[in-house]
């Protein structure tokens, strides 16, 4: 079943990915015998036929993730998420520390040692990507080293 | 013979130098350690460091020498915790767990450990000696490629894959398909046309090969650590005193050359890599114990030996048709293969001409390196071994952090992270169906040299879609894709006839 959910997905992605191949893209000009469009027509088709077998014959029996894993799934996406907004905004080391502690905490840790890995990992990272490698990370509101 | 000889002393002039000599073991232990975290595999591993090699702005012989040993780190790492965790980082360790880890629940965990390096080391050995001999006749042979010529070899390529890799011919097609798919994605270089970027200014250049990586294998990983941590706690068995003895290395001599050079060939294929390479070794030498082999399982040191040497014969065997012919004869390679790209190096048969620094660099950096895990790993195992006892609420943070560090060091663009975290979910969707992700970023890399070659051999013949099978060349390849196809097929009828006249009699 859950195959048959995700073949369905997919074709409708697909559908419109050779829709868009077969009446939107075209060059204005071209003196190629195939244009830009003709790649993407061929793996829409292919891809749909593929599916179809996925649909005729599905191999997954069941997509297995109790109510709990479900929980934590979704609270790491979201605190993932929220990393990605702040990341630039708040800078590498306050947002990297906040991350950290707060995903270590849900995921089992003590709150002395979550706060403290935050800490050592959002300067300690900084310190060691932006001083010793020279990676570009943001420095948000904090100087700049 | 010459040639191979004087492309040799090129190489090692370039990798001997005492910075790069110094990246080849930085390489090999980074890659150990993150290799050994349990869970993650080579191919994670490799994804996960990538972005951070290339963000240091090295010249790109000494960034490729540096991800190549941390390629080997990696799949040494990814043992430890097959051994000792029973937790494979990937599918090439999946076959290093049958026996590696009765050996070390046994009380010889140290052996086991010790004879994998040692197994480790010859397969990569060989292989690499093997690459030096074939990979320049190879690639003088694939000079003469026209572009109808390279579609047929991607036509094997994909064949080879949807016939050998992954649990279902259709899903590693349908991962292959979505790869291509989004390798379409951005201005069409042919002819400034937008496809599927729908405005948004940051698809415009096209999903950056990286973030298709990190996203695929670091997110992915991390969200499957995350659903699988709820699920109870792993045990490691402790590393004992045991180590390897001469005797366990007379008795595995033939076993360990056997698998590297069945290694070397399934990884020259392209599209098959570790994971088939351990498999059909492993099988073979069961086989060849016959009544002897009752104790494969349970704990046989051949067991271990076979998949070890077979998974690192496999590992450079999968670079000659990426250094040769441009396609990548593994998941992992693909990553190296997309590595290259970003620094403005194509592989294809011209390398060996124009960039011989680079080709035999890092041909030359391979040596270093088997001979760099060996050292490193036999004295350092206990240490690398410690990496799996961090626990997970520390691991998963940290695994989110390296990523986004590798993401944003590359362009400094936040829009990449929504990327990353996007495609993570994908593709823990597609690795919960049972699809393998490997063909996804083979699709990926391939897509575009695909699209072109085919799109180029057709202006050359004015639309003439006979050009496709007009020489020698492109309808041997073609007959080998139908018969990689067919043969396997053909092969279990068979065994399944003779099983079925078995039970008859």
């Amino acid at each position: 079943m859950p195959d048959r959910i995700f073949a369905a997905a997919l074709a409708v992605v697909t559908l419109i990915y050779g829709a868009l191949a077969f009446f939107v893209i075209s060059a204005p000009f071209q003196y190629d015998p195939l244009g830009p469009e003709a790649w993407p027509r061929l793996l829409s088709v292919a891809m749909l036929l593929c599916l179809i077998g996925l649909l005729w014959r599905p191999a997954t029996r069941d997509f297995d993730v109790d109510g709990p894993s479900w929980a934590r799934l979704a609270l790491v996406l979201a605190l993932l998420v929220g990393y990605a907004v702040l990341f630039q905004p708040l800078g590498f080391i306050l947002s990297t520390a906040l991350f950290a502690a707060i995903t270590s905490r849900l995921l089992g840790a003590a709150w002395p040692r979550a706060a403290l890995f935050g800490v050592l990992i959002g300067a300690g990272g900084y310190l060691l990507c932006v001083g010793l490698l020279d990676l570009n990370l943001p420095a948000g509101p904090l100087p700049r080293l | 013979m010459m040639e191979v000889l004087s492309g040799l002393g090129t190489g090692f002039s370039v990798a001997l130098t005492p910075f790069n000599l110094m990246l080849v073991l930085g390489g090999c232990f980074a890659g150990t350690l993150i290799g050994a975290l349990p869970g993650i595999g080579p191919i994670n591993g490799v994804a996960i460091l990538l972005p951070i090699a290339y963000g240091l702005g090295f010249p790109p012989e000494s960034a490729l020498i540096l991800l190549a040993g941390i390629y080997y780190g990696a799949e040494y790492g990814g043992r430890i915790s097959s051994i000792l965790l029973n937790v494979p980082g990937d599918a090439g360790a999946v076959m290093t767990t049958l026996d590696g880890n009765p050996m070390a629940r046994n009380g010889q965990a140290g052996k086991a450990l010790s004879l994998s390096a040692v197994a480790s080391f010859v397969g990569g050995t060989v292989s690499v000696v093997l690459m030096s001999l074939f990979g320049p006749v190879l690639a003088s042979f694939g000079v003469k490629f026209q572009p109808s010529d390279y579609v047929a070899l991607m036509v094997f390529a994909f064949a080879c894959l949807a016939s050998l890799v992954g649990s279902s011919p259709v899903k590693t097609l349908i991962g292959a398909l979505i790869g291509l798919m989004l390798a379409t994605v951005g201005v069409d270089a042919n002819t400034g046309v937008q496809r599927y970027s729908f405005g948004i200014p940051d698809l415009l250049a096209g999903i950056d090969f990286l973030i298709v990586v990190i996203g695929l294998f670091g997110m992915a990983e991390l969200f499957h650590l995350v659903e699988s941590q709820v699920r109870g706690r792993l045990s490691t068995v402790p590393i004992d005193k045991s180590f390897v003895t001469w005797a366990d290395l007379a008795r595995t001599k033939w076993t360990i050359l056997r698998s590297s050079l069945i290694g070397f060939i399934i990884g020259v294929l392209p599209g098959t890599g570790a994971s088939v390479a351990s498999a059909v070794a492993y099988g073979t030498e069961k086989r060849m114990a016959g009544a002897g082999g009752a104790n494969f399982g349970k704990g046989d040191i051949r067991g271990l030996a076979a998949p070890e040497a077979a998974n690192n014969g496999s590992a450079g065997g999968a670079l000659v048709p990426m250094l040769t012919l441009g396609i990548p004869g593994s998941g992992t390679t693909a990553i190296l293969l997309g590595a290259l790209l970003m620094f403005n190096v194509t592989p294809g048969p011209m390398l060996f001409a124009q960039r011989p620094e680079i080709a035999w660099g890092l041909i030359a950096s391979m040596y270093i390196g088997n001979v760099a895990l060996l050292v490193l790993n036999l004295p350092l195992v206990g240490l690398f071994a410690r990496m799996l006892t961090i626990p997970q609420h520390y691991l998963t943070p940290l695994i989110a952090i390296l990523a986004f560090i590798g993401i944003y060091s590359i362009v400094g663009n936040p829009f990449d992270l929504y990327m990353i975290i996007g495609l993570g979910v994908f593709g823990w969707i597609l690795r919960k169906l049972d699809f393998a992700l490997a063909p996804v970023i083979l699709g990926f890399v391939l897509g575009s040299l695909f699209e072109n070659n085919l799109r180029r051999a057709l202006s050359i013949s004015g639309g003439d879609w006979r050009i496709l099978f007009s020489t020698v060349d492109s309808l041997v390849l073609y007959a080998l894709a139908v018969a990689v196809v067919v043969v396997p097929i053909w092969l279990s009828r068979r065994s399944r006839r003779f099983a079925a006249v078995a039970e008859d009699e």
